[in-house]
């Protein structure tokens, strides 16, 4: 029943409910199988033959495999994996000395932070009333003295 | 005395052990019983026991199996489904 090119579709695992095709019997228990699932081996217990087989070789690629089943009407959908954005890495100016010329292009300096502190100077600066201490506390106080 | 709907048993007592050394009992929520399986009712495994709240911060694949019918039917159910949806068609 489970031959190369036979339809299958998979009963086990994250690709379940989707339809495959045989591509090569590895042995009495394994075999290949790629379509909608993932191209990988699979276990023929994990599988439920259809009726449907489609003229493929032993171990085709991939690319001929969506063409198969674009002939049965089934679209393949290419899952790609996502890319790595490049996000500008911050470093310290003294280390941006050192870096050799190609990598200060993706690097970008930290932004300064005189600009801060000199906030944080003038809230200091800014009078704040203080709060009038309670009168155990100034007793406590008193007594030390 | 706690407030009235503290003294049933609605919720779970923890105690807890205060800076003070002093064992005072706690009032928490109890957790929502296990999951089961909606054909066969076995419990299903993979599917955790959280309060909303927690599940609300967990990832979508810490709640339940990545297939089909995962946290609704259990493997060997979801099987038979999918068997017998093909051989019906
Ligand atoms: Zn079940």
């Amino acid at each position: 029943m489970i031959d190369v090119g036979r339809l299958c579709v998979k009963i086990a695992g994250r690709d379940a409910g989707k339809k495959c095709v045989v591509i090569e019997v590895l042995d009495n228990k394994f075999v290949l199988i790629d379509g909608e699932t993932r191209r990988r081996k699979c276990n023929i217990i994990h599988l439920e033959p259809l009726d449907e087989t489609i003229s493929v070789e032993k171990g085709v690629s991939h690319i001929a495999v969506v063409d198969a089943f674009k002939k049965l009407g089934i679209e393949l959908v290419e899952q790609k994996s996502k890319k790595k954005t490049v996000r500008p890495r911050t470093l310290r100016r003294s280390k941006l000395a050192e870096k050799p010329a190609e990598l200060k292009a993706t690097l970008v300096p930290k932004p300064s932070t005189k600009d801060v502190t000199s906030v944080v100077a003038n809230v200091e600066k800014s009078p704040v009333a203080k709060k009038p201490r309670k009168k155990s506390v100034e007793k406590a106080v008193e007594e030390k003295k | 005395m706690v407030e009235g709907k503290l003294r049933s048993r609605t919720f779970r007592r923890i105690k807890v052990k205060t800076p003070g050394a002093r064992v005072t009992v706690h009032y928490r929520r109890r957790k929502p019983n296990f999951a089961e399986c909606g054909n066969c009712g076995v419990r299903l495994k993979a599917v955790p026991r959280a309060l909303p709240f927690e599940l609300k911060n967990m990832p979508k694949s810490a709640k339940r199996p990545e297939r089909p019918f995962g946290g609704v039917l259990c493997s060997a159910c979801m099987r038979a489904e999918i068997v017998a949806r093909v051989r019906n068609d």
